[in-house]
């Protein structure tokens, strides 16, 4: 073969250059030369035969690809691009990750001060972390969704079962792979989430060992420390990103097997047309699928990054204390409902009394729906895919999203409190964890000296702002007779102690003490912040202290 | 395709502005980090202390005002941490005493803490060493008493230690109502060894009424030699007469930071409330404080 040194020889440096460049081209396209690429951008007609067909033979990339889609399934509707932002989260997701673990360490001595390094020495650390984290929310978010759109077109019938089947696998390992990543950075919320959650396996109604020994695989010691948190990282970075991707290529495979469902309208019942395209419905993938999937990576990334850098700061709470359980431990917002459950009361019609709701949860319901979802396309097999035909199937769906809702409400703290009224009054404003209308008080507007709730204080907007707050939540849960006539009305009186509310009947809930904040100057630049709970009533003693410090340059007004 | 070519770059630009501007303010955002992840270091250390250190070393940390779990005022058994000594200078002249001068104040207060000196009351911490504190928690406390040291505080002109005469006969005569209150209160020495002027009420060492009658519990010296020496030296002598029997040690169950935290007249305050006179009698023993 001629060397590019002959070519020279033969035809001159520019046309051999343009030559050279022309070959390169072509080999790295796997069949397109560069007046192809060209035409292409331009938007011209390819010529025959179609070159642009030729990487989806050649290529590995692009073989994985169909040459061309129905037009009817490259509009918005009926795919919403979800199961394509699927697939772009988990790629995001794993770019994003290997940054972080460039600077993080899973051993319980250093991973918490491995997450405040990434946040303050490492430059563009905690948008990065902010990107890994908000996204780990949204693929959440859409993978539920594009599990919610096929199964409003009907997607998962015939032939399409198994693509239902391994998307179940998949949406598992989603929720896994955020909540095994929930763990690492080893602070009070992550340590609890999931310490509460492993505990669950310890409730399996099965012979005893067998729960203790799940627990002991899953935290790797009674207790989950260091064997546990390295457990957590090898399943969040190795085993459940390995598995995700290959389901994702079988679940994506048969996709392009069985082709896009059509919209269910488009098609004759019982009919699946989706691979049958005649010529004047085709759309190609190059160039159109490929621009307009450029285009939504650009959008989508314009999207994270700027609503990472200004609307989103993933959170971090104290360092994680195996011997102090912050008062509301909550799961992620994507698995509140199952909390929710937890609260339930479940009787048991044998004894008279109730079955651990653990039990129910983690090793009845949870089971059961999972195992109801997957074999749901062999089981409903009605013929039409069209809406009009499936108002059973639809309506039950949608009772269910309510229900999913309300059981996640259900999951939040507002919902059947365990704790004691003055607790929660303190919770409001100066909570052990999270954020604190308190703490965020500017420094500069913290004086020493006993503060009154609803005290209102000229020029300290924000402070007069917290014992507001106060006042409203002392209201709430002292004057829980309000509106019962046999009780005169709920009003605050005043002493140099604090203030308190009172019916002059004392409630069960709360035995309306005086309440305070008293803030005491501890170091120069250091106050004690102490929300004070007293009543002098000998019957019914209380002597609360909450207390939080408040150092000059905490900078809680900003994260 | 046209149309979306442009959106794309309009996008891939947008998105290199907020990477721009991200990469602008970083900076300053890290500098505040930086800032914030220290600060609330020093907050849970102040947690920390105040939950278990501020019982012996003072809610100032000058070992001068200290309560105990019921809220009761008791006296403080540990060493001032917020004093120029320990505070100023790296190495600071406490260290340097310590033989710690190669060393740092972090380093020297982080071991001190998790190790704890038994020998001198300062109970171990460490969950290294078996005690309830893990490292983080021990180096957070550490940052909070590192924080006490101010400009202020190493400019001032640090008051010099007081020089133990070594004979009573050269101490100040003294004020019994003044040492009464410190006898009671500000030391503390009552919870130990209960009121003069009922015998019984000592808890943990003998009872402070025999105080004035001891004279002969060391050969050849006078009572208030003998008063002076246990409180300058508690190891010197162990006493045998403790409500238990006789008394543990060397060392001596009674904190020997005394001399530290008290000047030369309260120590004649004191003395003359115990011994009910406000001159005291030498046989000319020498007492030699270190
Ligand atoms: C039971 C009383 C007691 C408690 C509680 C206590 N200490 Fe001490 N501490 C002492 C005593 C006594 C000394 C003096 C030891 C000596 O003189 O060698 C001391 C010495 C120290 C020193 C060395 C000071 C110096 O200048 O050599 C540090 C630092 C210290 N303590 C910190 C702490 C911290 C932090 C805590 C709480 C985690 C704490 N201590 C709790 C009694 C206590
Ligand atoms: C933590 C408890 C404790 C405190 C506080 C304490 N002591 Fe003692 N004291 C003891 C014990 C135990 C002994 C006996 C052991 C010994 O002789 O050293 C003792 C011994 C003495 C003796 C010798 C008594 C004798 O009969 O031999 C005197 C005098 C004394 N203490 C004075 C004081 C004074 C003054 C204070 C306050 C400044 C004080 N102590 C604080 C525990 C304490
Ligand atoms: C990581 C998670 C997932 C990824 C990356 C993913 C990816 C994809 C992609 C790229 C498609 C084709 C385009 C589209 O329909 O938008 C698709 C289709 C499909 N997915 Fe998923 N998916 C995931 C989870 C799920 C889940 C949880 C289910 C349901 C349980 C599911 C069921 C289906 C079905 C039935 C189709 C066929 C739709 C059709 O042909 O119209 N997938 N998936």
């Amino acid at each position: 073969m001629a060397t590019f040194f002959d070519e020279v020889k033969e035809m001159g440096v520019k046309q051999a250059t343009i030559a050279k460049v022309d070959d390169v081209v072509e080999r790295v396209t796997a069949g397109m030369n560069i007046n192809d690429v060209r035409a292409m951008l331009r938007g011209d007609e390819p010529r025959r035969p179609n070159p642009r067909l030729r990487p989806h033979a050649d290529s590995f990339w692009l073989h994985i690809r169909p040459s061309f889609y129905h037009t009817e399934v490259t509009h918005i509707y009926p795919t919403f691009r979800l199961g394509w932002l699927s697939t772009f989260m988990f790629v995001w997701e794993t770019i994003t990750g290997i940054f972080l673990m460039v600077f993080y360490t899973p051993s319980p001595e250093v991973a918490y001060q491995d997450m405040w390094n990434i946040m303050s020495g490492v430059p563009l650390g905690q948008l990065m972390r902010d990107m890994h984290r908000i996204g780990a929310e949204v693929m959440v978010l859409v993978v539920a969704l594009h599990m919610l759109r096929t199964f409003v077109t009907g997607s998962y019938k015939k032939p399409r079962q198994f693509t239902w089947f391994t998307g179940m696998i998949l949406l598992v390992l989603t929720l896994v792979l955020s909540f095994s990543g929930y763990l690492l950075p080893w602070d009070q919320l992550a340590y609890w989430a999931v310490t509460v959650a492993v505990s669950a396996a310890e409730s399996q109604p099965g012979p005893e060992f067998l729960g203790r020994n799940i627990n002991l695989l899953l935290r790797g010691a009674p207790v989950i420390g260091a064997g546990g948190l390295l457990r957590f990282y090898l399943l969040h970075v190795l085993l459940l990103p390995l598995l995700a991707g290959i389901f994702i290529f079988v679940h994506y495979y048969k996709v392009v097997i069985h082709g896009h469902s059509l919209p269910p309208g488009r098609e004759a019942i019982g009919e699946d047309t989706a691979k049958r395209v005649p010529k004047a419905e085709r759309v190609y993938f190059l160039p159109d699928i490929m621009t307009s999937e450029v285009m939504w990576t650009a959008l989508t990334t314009l999207g994270l990054i700027g609503g990472s850098a200004f609307f989103f700061d993933a959170v971090i709470e104290s360092h994680a204390d195996p011997l102090i359980t912050p008062l509301h431990v909550v799961a992620p917002w994507y698995l509140s409902w199952s909390q929710g459950w937890l609260k339930w009361i479940f009787p048991n019609p044998f004894t008279g009394g109730e079955f651990d709701s653990k039990v129910v949860v983690a090793f009845g319901i949870i089971p059961i729906l999972a195992l109801a979802f997957t074999i749901m396309p062999y089981v409903e097999v009605g013929r039409s895919r069209r809406y009009a035909d499936r108002r059973v199937g639809l309506s039950v769906g949608m009772f269910f999203i309510a229900f999913m809702l309300v059981s996640n409400w259900m999951g939040s703290p507002e919902y059947k409190v365990q704790s004691s009224a003055e607790q929660e009054v303190a919770q409001h404003i100066l909570p052990q964890e999270g954020h604190s209308i308190l703490l965020e008080v500017p420094y500069e507007e913290l004086a020493a000296g006993t503060y009154l709730p609803n005290q209102v204080l000229p020029g300290r907007e924000h402070l007069t702002h917290a014992l507001a707050e106060f006042e409203v939540a002392l209201r709430e849960y002292s004057c829980t007779n309000e509106g019962d006539d046999r009780f005169e009305p709920c009003q605050p009186y005043q002493s140099d102690q604090g203030t308190r509310f009172s019916n002059s009947a004392h409630t069960e809930v709360l035995p309306d003490p005086y309440a305070a904040l008293v803030i005491t100057q501890v170091q120069h630049n250091v106050y004690e912040l102490e929300l004070v709970f007293k009543t002098d009533d000998p019957e019914n003693p209380v002597d609360f202290h909450f207390t939080k410090y408040r150092h000059e340059d905490a900078a809680y007004e900003v994260y | 395709m046209q149309v979306k070519l442009v959106i794309t770059t309009i996008a891939f630009m947008l998105t290199m502005i907020v990477f721009g501007y991200a990469a602008l303010r970083e900076p300053a955002r890290m500098e505040l980090f930086e800032g914030a992840y220290e600060s609330r270091q020093v907050e849970f250390g102040a947690s920390i202390y105040y939950s278990n250190c501020a019982t012996c070393h003072g809610q100032e940390g000058k070992a001068e005002l200290c309560y105990d779990a019921e809220g009761e005022q008791i006296g403080c058994a540990g060493r001032s941490l917020h004093n120029a000594e320990l505070l100023c200078g790296e190495p600071s002249p406490r260290l340097v005493a310590m033989g710690w001068e190669n060393g740092t104040k972090a380093g020297f207060i982080n071991a001190t803490v998790n190790a704890g000196r038994a020998q001198n009351g300062m109970p171990l911490w460490g969950a290294d060493y078996g005690g309830p504190l893990e490292d983080y928690e021990v180096e957070n406390v550490t940052n909070f008493v590192l924080n006490w040291e101010t400009v202020e505080l190493c400019s001032e002109p640090t008051a010099p230690a007081p020089v133990w005469p070594d004979d009573v006969a050269d101490l100040p005569s003294g004020d019994a109502a003044n040492g009464e209150q410190l006898y009671q209160v500000t030391y503390g020495c009552a919870a130990c060894h209960g009121q003069i002027d009922q015998e019984g009420t000592n808890a943990v060492g003998p009872w402070a009424g025999a105080f004035k009658n001891r004279a002969d519990a060391q050969p050849g010296y006078t009572a208030a030699e003998y008063l002076y020496e246990s409180i300058l030296l508690p190891s010197a002598y162990i006493s045998p007469e403790c409500p238990t029997g006789p008394c543990a040690g060397p060392p001596s169950a009674m904190p020997n930071n005394f001399p530290l935290r008290m000047t030369i007249q309260e120590m004649s305050d004191m003395m003359a409330y115990l011994l009910e006179t406000s001159e005291f009698e030498s046989n000319g023993n020498a007492i030699v404080y270190p």
